[in-house]
């Protein structure tokens, strides 16, 4: 994949062009290591009464190795997956060569807490993810914020966004309201002043139900999908992208087929009823391409792999797709073999790198 | 032809009165309860709403069967979802309306079919329903609109299929239902086109659910209808659900093929709405292709409007294929008599 | 070619170990008295398939019903859980991929199902006290 030409005059390497970048990889900050980053108060206040949000393994445990790579595990205690970054670059960054990866954290996007303990373990985590980046040049980082309380996400920032790596925003695909509200409006307004794309991630713990709740971790992994199908329906019925024309969302770790017939009921429903909501402005099909991407992961494997690349065709997907492993989880796609072979090289070589560069602004030359 | 999902509903509660008892006309006389027309699904000047769903014999024949001359319908009449959590009252309604049913409409015309009405709070209520009415061959399936309280997999609804299978009822599960819940699982709805929209994903969990939870294997020759849930959704979800299944199928080991293998075997979906591009016709034939054609079974879903998908859909279908969605497919799936040879 | 693996007394039952033969690895599983051998390599995504959790097969006609059943374990992949037969090195799954065969005769087994694939598998015997794996 990553190949040192050598230009013909001079017989001198032409700088190798970046080939592979990872949008979706899981760094782990444990609680215990979290608290010694946080004031006495609210590490106190943890000790005594922990956090109030549940986590969904609680109702929906990844019966499939507790939702890891079996292999992602850290030798020594306290080691969790994701949380040595030393295995991380051996694991994954060396052995698939990668040039670039986004660390999307996790662990506060569940997060229906009080405002400055949210605050405060936004703040923790990020300074966290800048000592990775620091140590690990291929790392780059999705800024997470207490997005419940949105002048103090705002803070958070306008306290990180001057640092490059920062590549974007991360949200949960479920909080207390959908989206596309406008609660969360100046959270989108301060990320959007800076150039930062918002990558919603799958991480529903069920603040709400349509029909009620599912028994199985089966039927919960394959309503991530559907999830982000009301969230992306949401956003664009809200008018969000109307607001804020610079807008660009990254839909991450929830497929990618689902989009088409979603973005086909969107039009055909609108044509009926523009009337019902005006600020969706044009055609919903011509909002999705203009402003949103998604990561591969976990890559739709029909039967026919040209179906999938028919699908992508038809959405107008070619530019949108962003590759991703989602290291450590059990679902992780390899770089090498997730793919379909189906899929043409110029194809491939956008969804592994080519898009994700484009819309990170990424130097086309991978770091030393 | 045969028309899968015509509304009806009763105008007002004086129409159900000769089917209530003393009790619950005082009942709801005194609670000031009168039926809305399901306005929370569909407002009634919405442009996707139509028209009020016939509330008579005459009506329906004026305005269904004289214009579009289908040789078979199914009546679904949504009423009950505008009542609330009152067991015994719901157990009432559903049985006043299915005696409505067959009193206006079943029968006054042997063309006429209809989804029998059950409680949405009680599944013995349910099922003493289905003993009472499933008999009979008219009420060709249990009528279970979407929007609940539980996934309909869960095994406290396994005994009400078991008596609608038993009778050779099938299941309707049917858009929209009693409001509750947020709509989404991402919160409440601003606009309607977003609760219109809903339905959609709604239908996805209940499918996840009745496969996840074994309900085919336990009940093998159960049928089920999505009706008025769409359809261009189910081949990116069945992918994702056989992917997902072949992970971790050990937490339901019962599911001993793929989710689609039983999907396609159990389930058919009524052709309104039809969300598809218009104007595309390589994408519509590919997704219907994708789909099967052998699924889909014909609804005007009268009086409601979805646009004008269906109809080019339908042009584009060969005629073997037009002539399945239009009748055969139905008339197998509920076993309907063949349409006489022309 | 032959490889000893290791004497009988240091690899007791329901444990594993890996192999280097030449450019493969092999993981080689000693399942109460028997042993079986397969390639460290899930033909899914290319995970080390022989670090993956063994379990027994289940059945299961109803819901609710869990029965462990007796025949050749399946070795679990440690990444997307495929499931494998280590005696034949076939999965469970309708349609997946199965680990290659190399000479091993085939057990049938009823719930098992023919995949597109060729699946390693090697043999393994016991001699003099050695756990000697053919590969």
């Amino acid at each position: 994949m990553s190949v040192t030409q050598t230009t013909p005059q001079t017989g001198a390497p032409t700088p190798r062009q970046v080939s592979l970048v990872d949008c979706d990889i899981h760094p782990t900050l444990t609680m215990p290591e979290l608290q010694k980053r946080i004031s006495e108060r609210w590490r106190r206040h943890l000790d005594r009464f922990g956090r109030r949000t549940p986590m969904i393994t609680e109702f929906y445990p990844r019966t499939a190795n507790a939702g890891f790579r079996l292999d992602s595990w850290p030798e020594g205690p306290g080691g969790f997956p994701g949380s040595d970054l030393g295995l991380l670059q051996t694991q994954l960054l060396d052995e698939f060569d990668i040039d670039y990866g986004i660390l999307n954290s996790l662990g506060l996007l569940n997060c229906h807490e009080m405002p400055e303990l949210a605050a405060e373990m936004a703040r923790a985590l990020n300074d966290w993810m800048v000592e990775w980046m620091d140590e690990e040049p291929r790392l780059l980082g999705a800024m997470v914020v207490p997005y419940e309380y949105p002048e103090l996400a705002v803070k958070e920032i306008e306290r990180c966004a001057g640092d490059p790596r920062w590549v974007q925003l991360i949200f949960p695909d479920s909080a207390e309201d959908p989206l596309g509200s406008r609660k969360y409006w100046p959270i989108y307004e301060a990320a959007t002043g800076h150039g930062l794309p918002i990558a919603v991630h799958t991480a529903g713990y069920w603040p709400h139900l349509d029909t009620g709740w599912p028994s199985y971790y089966l039927e919960e992994h394959v309503a991530n999908s559907m999830r982000m199908q009301s969230q992306l329906t949401n956003f664009i019925c809200e008018g969000t992208f109307t607001q804020f024309p610079d807008m660009r969302l990254v839909l991450t770790e929830a497929g990618v087929a689902w989009v088409v017939p979603l973005t086909w009921a969107l039009d055909s429903a609108w044509e009926q009823l523009k009337e019902d909501s005006p600020p969706i402005d044009r055609r919903p099909s011509e909002i999705v391409r203009e402003h949103v991407w998604f990561t591969t992961q976990p890559i739709e494997e029909p039967d026919t792999p040209e179906e999938f690349a028919q699908m992508i065709s038809q959405a107008g997907l070619e530019d949108r797709l962003l590759f991703a492993t989602d290291y450590p989880h059990w679902d992780f796609d390899s770089p090498t073999q997730a793919l379909p072979r189906s899929i043409g090289d110029e194809l491939r070589q956008k969804i592994l790198a080519g898009n994700a560069a484009e819309l990170y602004g990424l130097p086309l030359a991978p770091p030393e | 032809m045969i028309d899968c999902d015509v509304h009806c509903a009763p105008a007002t509660l004086e129409a159900l009165e000769p089917y209530l008892s003393d009790y619950w006309r005082e009942y709801t006389t005194t609670a000031g309860i009168r039926l809305l027309g399901m306005a929370s699904a569909y407002p009634p000047n919405a442009p996707t709403t139509g028209g009020p769903a016939p509330g008579s014999y005459e009506a329906l024949r004026e305005q269904v069967l004289e214009p579009f001359d289908p040789r078979l319908v199914i009546l679904n009449c949504l009423t009950l979802c505008e009542a609330h959590r009152n067991p015994h009252y719901q157990a009432a309604l559903a049985s006043a309306l299915n005696n409505w049913l067959l009193e206006e409409f079943l029968a006054r015309d042997e063309r006429l079919r209809a989804s029998l009405v059950v409680s949405t709070v009680d599944t013995d209520d349910a099922v003493k329903e289905v003993e009472r009415l499933g008999g009979d061959p008219r009420f060709v399936q249990v009528l279970m609109p979407i929007r609940a309280d539980t996934p309909f997999g869960n095994r406290r609804f396994h005994r009400l299929f078991a008596a609608a299978a038993e009778r050779g009822m099938a299941v309707g599960l049917h858009a929209w239902g009693r409001a509750g819940h947020s709509p989404t699982t991402t919160g409440y709805t601003l606009s309607y086109v977003e609760d219109y929209l809903a339905n959609q994903v709604i239908a996805q969990t209940h499918v996840l659910s009745l496969v996840s939870e074994g309900v085919f294997d336990a009940i093998p020759e159960l049928r089920v209808a999505l009706v008025e849930c769409g359809f261009a959704w189910l081949p990116s979800l069945l992918w994702r659900f056989d992917k997902d299944w072949k992970g971790v199928w050990r937490e339901v080991p019962w599911v001993k093929e793929r989710p689609s293998s039983y999907v396609r075997r159990h389930f058919r979906a009524t052709t309104a709405p039809t969300h598809l591009p218009l104007g595309n016709d390589g994408a519509t034939r590919e997704l219907i292709e994708t789909v099967g054609t052998e699924i889909l079974m014909h609804a005007s879903d009268f009086p409601h409007r979805h646009g004008p998908s269906a109809a080019a859909s339908y042009e584009l279908l060969g005629e073997e294929a037009r002539e399945a969605v239009l009748d055969s497919n139905a008339a197998e799936f509920y076993a309907f008599e063949p349409a006489a040879v022309r | 070619m032959k490889v000893v693996v290791a004497p009988l007394e240091d690899f007791p039952p329901d444990t594993r170990k890996l192999v280097r033969v030449g450019a493969r690895e092999i993981g080689v599983f000693r399942v109460g008295d028997s042993f079986y051998a397969v390639r460290n390599r899930c033909p899914h995504q290319g995970a080390p398939l022989c670090v993956g959790r063994v379990f027994s097969r289940i059945v299961s006609e109803q819901p609710g019903q869990f029965e462990l059943a007796d025949g050749p374990p399946l070795l679990v992949c440690p990444w997307h859980g495929w499931q494998y037969d280590v005696s034949t090195g076939q999965s469970y799954s309708p349609g997946d991929p199965r680990v290659k065969s190399y000479g091993v005769s085939v057990e049938p087994g009823s719930e098992l199902v023919e995949g597109p694939y060729v699946v390693e598998t090697y043999s393994v015997t016991v001699s003099e006290q050695y756990v000697v794996l053919e590969a």
